[in-house]
């Protein structure tokens, strides 16, 4: 499916770190036995950048990233199955502007938690399967994606508890689903991946309308009208094995391939044009433009995050050789790409399962299998 | 209880060390307790209520065990006589009996005598044969004792009359030749060979053992007969042969063999017994053997008691079952072990003790705690929606008859007398209570056990209890009862889980599961509509006006379900009217309606008349439109109701 014609290779990033940027361990947190599986900053409300929001076992809990290193815990809710293990956290917003954080995980059930009044706004049910990932849409968000091992992917009105579109059909994946991500600025278009080594990128325009409806929905939720959404826009092969995270930058798509599968422990994101044919909906090319290697690392299933503006990205690794555990500090924006930092440290010897950029990228927070919450914060270069 | 309980009455019999089968007797109840006690003893209800369902539905469909069970109980009732023959060493005397050995025994059958002038022959045939090496003593190896299996005693004295039965002992004289004659070896007899040689032969007839063991007190009790009977043994001449795929061997002995033949007596010992009495507990072993004391009521060995402890296991019922028939579902058991299997693999919601003594073999049932406690209704939950109902019967219910309708192979048994009188009556009130259950279980046909149960007075409610009329053995009733109830039970059934929708996957309201509307094979129109029009912008030399007609017949064709041929005429003057305010408005939409007329009326699929109506229709909407382009005489086009019908009654063909 992908071409590369003579001096269109792609770009790869060189794995010396510029050193432009250098970050230090300010705070350790054991947050506690289980496995944090997810931490996210709020950037949904520009009044709560410093508040992020961590998932593991059946707990997820908010803090406060503070001056100096100091992080406070805010709140922590538990869900009372003891077996849920959530897998995934997103902030998400009412209409009058209550942050809601959404969770989901092992149980398949959406937690929508008002974090404005302490208490459990809204459960999502509807997947047959454990949730993976959900994010919220930034133009609009109340609406919130969630994707799951049940092959689906759920857009969900946070506000009136409604799912409006199931992402999932004919033209829909045929295995778990891990990652999703909303376009930027195209409020009608997503992009999904998942374990059958595809990503597709489906539109809402069509189903609009729909959309739109589950703001004013007046009835019982169960009564909407909820539409399948069979065929996406564009069904890309690019890779040959599981693709574990998917983020948009721009009108191009971030994803990564994880050949940790297959004996090799290299892994990479690649950044790729996907280029849609408006008259055949489904067929398409891509064109690949930049690698980032994501060298050593033999677990999958990390995500990467970025800044607000997507100007770096981190990523988690971890090798089971040396039970080193790292954070990759990319450049995303520049050609080709180029390493900010590699930070590692002694201490750091368990697999991290996720990073959060805060806004401006000063502060990287990771949270690791064995419950530990790990805050780097940027040192003043000259 | 199933069966039927014990009634006490006075025995000469009492043993104080007896706690096998005995009622708690010295325990003294207020009437309050007595409630109490017979509250508990209910507890046995809901399981045998249970049992009993399960084994009617058995009733035509036995299970694969029982139907294993069923055979091996009628191959263990089929009484067989052993007998074991050996060489009695005692009378050893000196090289000659040394030289017996090898000493075949055989089971054989006369087939056919002949008498010719110089010698006898008798042919015998056998299907096994024994090789004994050594003296029979103590020890029970193959070389020392022979083994055979023998009909019945009846069947056997038919045997007997006919005569031609023998047990019969061979020794082949050329004992040191090697290559000679083994009768153990099949091939011997093959046809090709044709053995022959001398041979010692001794017979011992079977009618002589026959009336020895008849004369024998021991052995129709099952107990061993022996006996020894010393054979004299003749030379003769053998050959074998093969006769029928059978093997045989026949002797010829010279009239004169007497005179000839050395003749050698050897003492024979023939124990006998029947077969399949080995496994003896010691309660059978006390029936064989002694004489029973007096006073105790014994038996058949399959007799076995059943105590029902309840009232937190301080007093118990007891019944007896025969045969080692299980009491909940009166499966024969075979054996005491097998009743023990059968119990605790089949009624698993009791608890058992067994117990064995010489006196008794005893089943002690209690109520498994944990199965009793879950299996009691809360007061907050409305019995009828449960699975099983609580079923008692008041004290005058009882009547005589119950004892009376009891199977045959349950049987009242006698015990002990130092009861009180009021522990008496209490056991007689609490009999009642699972009486109807009785019935159920022992009414030997199944309609007439419905039958009385659609009697109205058979169900009575529980005395203070808000229960209101129980609905009793709910899977006896007639249909039309079940079909009365089934719209609450149902009702509740659907109200006590969360339903999801089918397409949207979302949890349901209780009146969206309870509405007349049913989605579930509904078409999604919108997500119709958007395939059939991305369907037709596949198609590259089709006009877009072209694609829009398309899209608008396809969507009405769908949504009004346009199946068959006659339905045609209707649905263009349908949809002329229903579209036929935005077809005038764009006239390049109008023509390819028109022309999709055409094209129809050319497969004969509508009549001139119907284009003459549509187009009609089309006349009246261009006029309006002529006249006030503005005007939308249908701007929010509704779909036509009554589609079919009126494609029927519309047309005057």
């Amino acid at each position: 499916m992908t071409k590369i014609t003579l001096g269109c290779e792609p770009a790869v990033g060189s794995l010396a770190p510029s050193k432009k940027r250098d970050y230090r361990v300010t705070n350790r947190l054991q947050e506690g036995k289980r496995p944090i599986y997810a931490v996210v900053f709020n950037f949904i409300d520009s009044r709560y950048y410093n508040v992020f929001a961590t998932v593991g076992g059946n707990r997820v809990t908010v803090y406060q990233c503070l001056e100096g290193g100091v992080i406070a815990v805010l709140q922590s809710y538990i869900d009372e199955d003891k077996d849920e293990s959530f897998y995934t956290v997103s902030w998400a917003c009412d209409a009058d502007g209550t942050p809601l954080l959404v969770a989901g995980g092992i149980n398949g059930i959406i937690r929508v938690i008002d974090a404005g009044n302490e208490k459990i706004h809204k459960s999502f049910v509807g997947h047959g399967d454990s949730v993976n990932e959900i994010r919220t849409q930034a133009l609009r968000p109340s609406l919130v994606l969630s994707a799951s091992k049940d092959e689906s992917v759920r857009l969900w009105n946070v506000q009136t508890g409604i799912c409006i579109l199931i992402f999932a059909g004919a033209g829909g994946h045929r295995n778990e689903v891990l990652s999703v991500d909303f376009h930027p600025s195209d409020i009608y278009r997503i992009a999904s991946c998942g374990m059958d080594n595809t990503v597709k990128i489906w539109s809402m325009k069509e189903f609009w309308t729909y959309v739109e409806r589950s703001f004013t929905w007046e009835e019982l939720p169960s009564q909407f009208p909820t539409k399948y959404v069979q065929f996406p826009v564009l069904i890309a092969s690019i890779h040959t094995n599981y693709v574990d995270c998917i983020r948009w930058l721009g009108d191009f798509i971030l994803s990564k391939v994880n050949d940790c599968l297959i004996q090799s422990v290299d892994n990479e994101f690649i950044l790729w044009e996907p280029k849609m044919k408006e008259q055949s909906p489904g067929e398409g090319t891509v064109d690949i433009l930049q690698k980032y290697p994501v060298p050593e690392c033999d677990i999958w299933f990390i995500k990467l995050s970025c800044d607000f503006h997507y100007n770096t990205a981190a990523i988690g690794l971890y090798n089971s050789g040396n039970r080193e555990g790292k954070i990759f500090v990319w450049e995303l924006q520049t050609s080709p790409p180029s390493l900010i930092a590699r930070l590692s440290h002694v201490q750091s010897k368990s697999p991290i399962r996720q990073t959060a950029m805060s806004f401006d990228g000063s502060t990287i927070l990771s949270c690791c299998e064995d419950g530990t919450i790990w805050r780097w914060d940027t040192v003043a270069t000259s | 209880m199933p069966g039927i309980s014990l009634v006490a009455r006075e025995t000469t019999y009492s043993r104080g060390s007896d706690q096998m089968c005995r009622h708690e007797a010295r325990v003294q109840l207020s009437p309050e307790e007595q409630t109490a006690a017979e509250e508990s003893l209910s507890v046995y209800c809901k399981p045998v209520e249970l049992y009993n369902i399960l084994q009617r539905r058995a009733v035509r469909n036995p299970s694969f065990l029982q139907r294993c069970l069923h055979y091996k109980l009628q191959a263990k009732q089929k009484r067989r006589i052993q007998i074991s023959v050996s060489i009695s060493g005692a009378t050893n005397d000196g090289p000659q009996t040394q030289s017996l050995f090898p000493l075949y025994i055989l089971l054989a059958r006369l087939v056919s005598t002949t008498n010719v002038e110089t010698q006898c022959t008798a042919v015998y045939r056998f299907s096994r044969v024994c090789k004994l090496m050594v003296f029979g003593g103590d020890e029970t190896s193959s070389s020392a004792r022979a083994k055979f299996i023998l009909p019945e005693m009846s069947k056997l004295s038919m045997e007997v009359k006919s005569g031609s039965l023998a047990v019969l002992l061979v020794r082949c004289a050329d004992t040191t030749n090697l290559e000679g004659i083994d009768l153990t070896e099949d091939h011997m007899f093959s046809t090709s060979l044709s053995r022959v040689g001398y041979c010692s032969f001794g017979k011992i007839p079977i009618d002589l053992l026959h009336s020895s063991w008849q004369a024998s007190p021991t052995l129709s009790l099952g107990g061993r007969a022996e006996m020894i009977s010393t054979v004299i043994m003749q030379t003769c001449y053998m050959k074998l042969s093969c006769l029928d795929g059978g093997k045989c061997v026949s002797f010829h002995f010279p009239y004169n063999s007497e005179a000839l033949s050395v003749l050698q007596q050897v003492p024979v010992i023939i124990c006998a017994e029947e077969a399949g009495v080995k496994n003896m507990s010691p309660y059978d072993m006390y029936s064989y053997n002694d004489t029973p004391r007096p006073g105790i009521m014994r038996l058949r060995s399959g007799n076995v008691i059943f105590n029902y402890k309840y009232y937190n296991n301080m007093l118990q019922r007891t019944e007896v079952t025969e045969d080692f028939s299980c009491p909940f579902c009166l499966v024969k058991c075979a054996s005491y072990k097998g009743l023990r299997f059968h119990l605790t693999s089949s009624h698993d919601l009791f608890h058992y003790e067994f117990w064995v003594t010489e006196d008794y073999q005893v089943v002690i049932v209690s109520m498994r705690t944990d199965v009793c406690n879950s299996e009691i209704i809360p007061d907050n939950v409305d019995p009828k929606q449960q699975m099983f109902f609580y079923c008692y019967k008041s004290a005058r219910r009882r009547k005589p008859k119950c004892l009376t309708q009891n199977a045959n192979h349950v049987h009242p048994l006698v015990l002990d007398s130092a009861m009180p009188a009021n522990l008496t009556e209490l056991i007689d009130n609490t009999d009642c209570v699972p009486e109807c259950m009785e019935r159920d279980t022992y009414s030997p046909d199944a309609s007439a056990t419905g039958h009385s149960f659609a009697e109205p007075e058979s169900v009575q409610s529980v005395p203070g209890s808000n229960l209101g009329p129980p609905a009793m053995l709910q899977f006896a009733k007639t249909r039309k009862l079940s079909i009365e109830r089934s719209d609450p039970r149902n009702r509740a059934l659907l109200q006590k889980r969360q339903f999801f929708h089918s397409h949207r996957a979302q949890p349901m309201a209780l009146e969206q599961v309870f509405a007349e509307r049913d989605s579930e094979d509904e078409v999604d129109d919108d997500v119709a509509d958007l395939e059939d029009r991305r369907m037709l912008d596949d198609f590259v030399d089709v006009s877009k006006d072209e694609k829009q007609m398309m899209h608008l017949w396809n969507s009405f064709v769908r949504k009004q379900r346009v199946l068959a041929d006659g339905h045609i005429p209707w649905a263009c003057e349908a949809f002329s009217k229903l579209h036929g305010p935005d077809l005038v408005q764009s006239p390049s939409l109008l023509w390819c309606w028109r022309l999709f007329m055409i094209k129809i009326w050319n497969h004969g699929l509508v009549e001139s008349r119907t284009l003459n109506n549509c187009n009609m229709i089309l006349e009246q909407y261009q006029t309006q439109y002529m006249i006030d382009p503005n005007l939308n005489p249908n701007p929010n086009p509704k779909p036509i109701p009554n589609p079919i019908s009126n494609t029927i009654t519309s047309d005057d063909r």
